[in-house]
Order: structure tokens, then C-alpha cells, then sequence
């Protein structure tokens, strides 16, 4: 399965230099490595491209890291993945440390300094999986989402085919590539083809936009954070005449500034993904943008977009094979059948496209405190007890848990009350023989609140 | 107070910097705080410190304390 197109160029800013082919993608990359999953600390740099096309085209598993992740977070997946290296430890700006050389690796290189582990890892990775991305950037959560090779290509695939992309167009790293929204840009021009300027910085930088220029790059990315800070330094696409298509993902930007942007270029898309969906699942087509302005498009070709008890569900070939807490989850084949309930709420209009309406995730108040109410199921099932149900009351959350007398609830409540630093009538702990579900055998929250 | 004092003032408070920072050899991604969030915060700050209003092209130009220094003497700021 092939990633990269043959015409594809990655070109490197700071010297000039461009790759193709093997150079780009240099399968023998990891031979004196032993078997298993590659761990990449990822800066924007083509070292850190030509490490992770590397170990695609090895069949490899790549982790792509934040290079400012702690030290601790750093050593704490070694210890939990047992990656067979960890690669790019020069990698990162200012402030990125990657620590102590963990137990069990040595010293070597791989297009810079590695850490190498000494024996092949006890679980191997399914032959299936290719990319490995953290669920929340560099918070320290070692929880890591599985994608399989079949993911990454056929999502860079299908965003190529909708934005358009053709081999003449020339994207510039303006997102961190550990990143998923970074990573499909990097992936979608190099399976159509086209040339990725990788430059260090980011759009406030001036190195940045010289570089643009000298290359005539002729896309920009952006999240939302993107947008507001282009707006504003009262930046325009006007200024720098090869630029014709802007893209928007990564949350809601105001309708305001969408307005704006695409006002002053050629093309303005807006899309909408999730790292467990590899990451692309709907665009709206940059001629629809003001028909739908607010609506986040269209699925990807090959997916589906349903609402399902008000939450939004994509299927498709690009959902994740599920998540890893573990060595041993690396090995594990695909767990979720390409489904993939987003937890964004949501309805479909009439001609398909897809409107947001916020968050599932739910919260409680208690003295005017915004709790998060998972945390608070969390916190008892920590306790030993369960299954757990947390709603929102009036200034208080109504905890149900299954299983409990009069006297455990009320040690659940203190416990609570202690661990939130919150008083504790502001906790109502309830027993209750049964929590009602739902068909699909999740907790019907509506019936209890 | 001259312009290097003020200007000075002005990265420590808008960065957070500590006492240790060499502020006047300071560039642009050199330190954490320095990124881009830090960058909006700074340049809002010396705009209201010295009362002047930058073009895009000087907010991506302003890539370390020297090029700032240079960029409000051009622009007259007043000490």
C-alpha cells in the first residue's frame, strides 16, 4: 500500500534541498533496528518526514510525538509501548527536553540521534497498523489512537480528490505534523502527488512567509487559533499571489471570519475530523461555502455521516482500528468495524451536509464549579464501585451507582467531595438496583436527569 | 526611561519573562514563552506601551528585541 505518489517532492526551507523517492522514503531506514513499532519525535523538519515515510514504507508503526512533550510523558509510553526506537531526540524547539536515555536502549542514529531498544519487544504490532497519534496533543494522556495503513492512505486519498490537489500545488508545514490535521496535509499532497515546503515556525514567522513566497507555495492551513491571529495582524492572501486555497479544520472558526477569509482568496474550505477518523471526515465544497455557511460539508468520498440519538456517527475506511493503553494493544487488530461515534452533536440537512451543535461531553455545576461528569464516574469506579451514572442537578450532581447501601453512598460522597475540593452537599449519591440503557447498551442519561 | 529600558519592561511583563532572561540578545521561538500566543500577547503590548500601530509586515518581522528596538526608532517612537 503506497503513500507517497512517484512525482511527489518534499522540499526543505531552510536549504533548499528536495527529495523524491527513496530519498523521501528510505524503507532501509530502520534495518539495525529490532522489530516493532517506531516512536518519532516529530518536529518540522524533513529529517523527522524522511523518518516517518521510512518507516511507512518499512511497515513500520510510527508514533508521530510532540517534541515538547515532558520528559516524564516521553519515558512513561516508552515504558508502556516498549517501542522498538524512539526517534528525532534532537527534535523540537525551545524547551523540548526529551530526557534520560530509558532502561533497556541504547544509543544510535537514525537521521540523527535514536534510542534503540536492545531486544525485540515481547508484543509486536498488528501488521495492519500504521500511524500511532496521542488523543490530546502534548496534555500527557498515553492514551494513543491506532490507524491503520489502510486509514492513512485511503483518508489522504480521498482529501486529495475533494480539495482538488493536484501535482503542481505546493503546501507549506504550517501545522505541527504530530498533529492530525499537520500529518493529511503532509499525506494528501504526497498521495497526489505535489510538493510539501516543510518550514520550521509557523505563520507569524517571518522565515515563514519567505519561504512561501520563494516556492510559490499555493495552499495554507489553519485551525481556527490560525485564522483569529491572521486576522489580527490584518494579514491577506494578497500579499503573496500563489497562495489560491485555504483550509480550516481543527474546531469552529466564526462565521465572521470565514466570511472574511474566503472573501480574499480564491478557494476556502472548511472541514471537520477527529484523530480516531485518521483525521479527515466531511468538507464543504469551497462553491457551497456561502449557501452553507456554518455547516462543516460533506462526508469524504467512501464515507457515511448518520445521527444516532442526536450524536454524530462517521463510517468509514479511515476510522481508527481503536485505542492503546499498552504494548499489548499495539498488537490487537481492528476493534471498532469502522464505526466511529464522534461525541459531537449534530444533525444532517436535507442536501447532506452536516451541521455541529456542540459536544456530548457533559458537565455538571455544583456551586458554580463546571465539573466534568465522566471524571466524577471515573473517581467511583476508582472507588471500586459501579456501574456509575452522573447527572446534573440543581447546584448539585446526582450520582447513581448500582450496588451501593445508604452507608457506602454517603463514604462515596465525602470521597467526592474531597477528591473535587467541593463540599459535599454538593454531591447527591443515590443507590440504584438498575441503571436504565439504551439499545445499544449505553447508559440512558435522558431518563435519569 | 530610554526606548531599550521601556521596550525591555515591556517583553518582561508581556512574556512573564524571569530575572535570569538575557532580554536585548532574545529572538523570536528561542524561549517556550516566546511562541505565538506569545508573540500576539508582546506585540499588543508594546502598540499600547508606545502608542503605534504595526503593518502585518512588521508584526512577522519582528523576530527578535533588536529588529523591535529598530522598528520603533524608525517609526519615531518617543522614549
Amino acid at each position: 500500500m503506497r503513500l507517497v505518489a512517484d512525482s511527489a517532492r518534499v522540499i526543505d526551507a531552510a536549504t533548499g534541498a528536495v527529495l523524491t523517492g527513496a530519498d523521501l522514503s528510505p524503507a532501509d531506514l530502520y534495518d539495525a533496528v529490532p522489530p516493532g513499532a517506531v516512536f518519532a519525535r516529530t518536529g518540522q523538519t524533513v529529517a523527522a518526514v524522511r523518518r516517518y515515510l521510512g518507516a511507512f514504507a518499512a511497515g513500520r508503526p510510527v508514533a508521530l510525538l510532540d517534541p515538547a512533550l515532558a520528559p516524564e510523558t516521553l519515558a512513561e509510553l516508552v515504558r508502556r509501548f516498549e517501542p522498538a526506537v524512539v526517534t528525532g531526540i534532537g527534535e523540537g524547539g525551545a524547551g523540548a527536553d526529551p530526557g534520560e536515555l530509558p532502561k533497556g536502549y541504547v544509543t544510535g542514529d537514525v537521521l540523527g540521534e535514536a534510542w534503540i531498544r536492545e531486544n525485540a519487544p515481547e508484543h509486536q504490532p498488528h501488521p495492519d497498523l500504521g500511524v500511532l497519534l496521542a488523543t490530546s496533543g502534548s496534555t500527557g494522556d498515553p492514551k494513543l489512537v491506532r490507524l491503520s495503513r489502510q486509514a492513512i492512505v485511503h483518508n489522504a486519498g480521498a482529501i486529495a480528490e475533494v480539495l482538488g490537489i493536484t501535482d503542481g500545488e505546493v503546501a507549506p508545514t504550517s501545522l505541527p505534523l504530530f498533529y492530525s490535521f499537520g500529518m493529511s496535509v503532509l499525506n494528501s499532497h504526497l498521495a497526489a502527488g505535489a510538493t510539501v515546503l516543510v518550514i520550521e515556525g509557523g505563520v507569524l514567522a517571518r522565515e515563514f512567509w519567505a519561504a512561501f513566497d520563494q516556492y510559490e507555495a499555493t495552499s495554507l492551513a489553519g485551525v481556527p487559533y490560525s485564522y483569529e491571529m491572521l486576522s489580527k495582524i490584518r494579514w491577506t492572501p494578497a500579499k503573496h499571489p500563489s497562495l489560491r486555497t485555504l483550509t480550516q479544520a481543527g474546531g469552529k472558526l466564526r462565521d465572521e471570519l470565514i466570511e472574511k477569509f474566503s472573501g480574499l482568496s480564491e478557494r476556502f474550505y472548511v472541514m471537520w475530523g477527529q484523530t480516531e477518523a485518521g483525521p479527515r471526515m466531511t468538507t464543504l465544497p469551497a462553491d457551497k461555502l456561502a449557501a452553507k455557511l456554518g455547516s462543516v460539508g460533506l462526508p469524504l468520498p467512501g464515507g457515511a455521516v448518520s445521527i444516532e440519538d442526536g450524536e454524530v456517527v462517521y463510517r468509514g475506511p479511515n476510522v481508527m482500528m481503536g485505542y492503546a493503553e499498552t504494548a499489548a494493544d499495539l498488537a490487537r487488530g481492528d476493534d471498532e468495524g469502522g464505526v466511529l461515534r464522534t461525541g459531537d452533536i449534530g444533525h444532517v440537512d436535507e442536501d447532506g451536509f452536516l451541521w455541529l451543535k456542540g459536544r456530548t461531553k457533559r458537565f455538571g455545576k455544583i456551586f458554580g464549579v463546571r465539573v466534568n461528569l465522566a471524571d466524577i464516574e471515573a473517581l467511583v469506579t476508582g472507588a471500586g464501585e459501579g456501574p456509575v451514572a452522573a447527572v446534573s442537578g440543581s447546584e448539585c450532581v446526582v450520582v447513581h451507582i448500582e450496588g451501593v447501601d445508604a452507608g457506602r453512598a454517603k463514604e462515596i460522597q465525602s470521597l467526592l467531595a474531597e477528591r473535587l475540593k467541593l463540599h459535599r452537599t454538593g454531591f447527591d449519591v443515590r443507590p440504584i438496583d438498575r441503571l436504565p440503557l439504551l439499545s445499544n447498551g449505553k447508559i440512558n442519561y435522558r431518563e435519569l436527569s | 526611561m530610554s526606548l531599550n529600558d521601556r521596550l525591555k519592561n515591556v517583553f518582561v511583563e508581556a512574556l512573564e519573562l524571569g530575572e535570569d532572561v538575557d532580554v536585548e540578545n532574545l529572538k523570536y521561538r528561542d524561549i517556550e514563552a516566546w511562541d505565538s500566543l506569545g508573540h500576539m500577547t508582546l506585540v499588543a503590548a508594546i502598540e499600547d506601551e508606545f502608542d503605534v500601530q504595526f503593518e502585518t509586515e512588521q508584526v512577522i518581522d519582528m523576530s527578535s528585541f533588536k529588529v523591535a528596538v529598530d522598528m520603533l526608532e524608525k517609526l519615531g517612537a518617543n522614549a
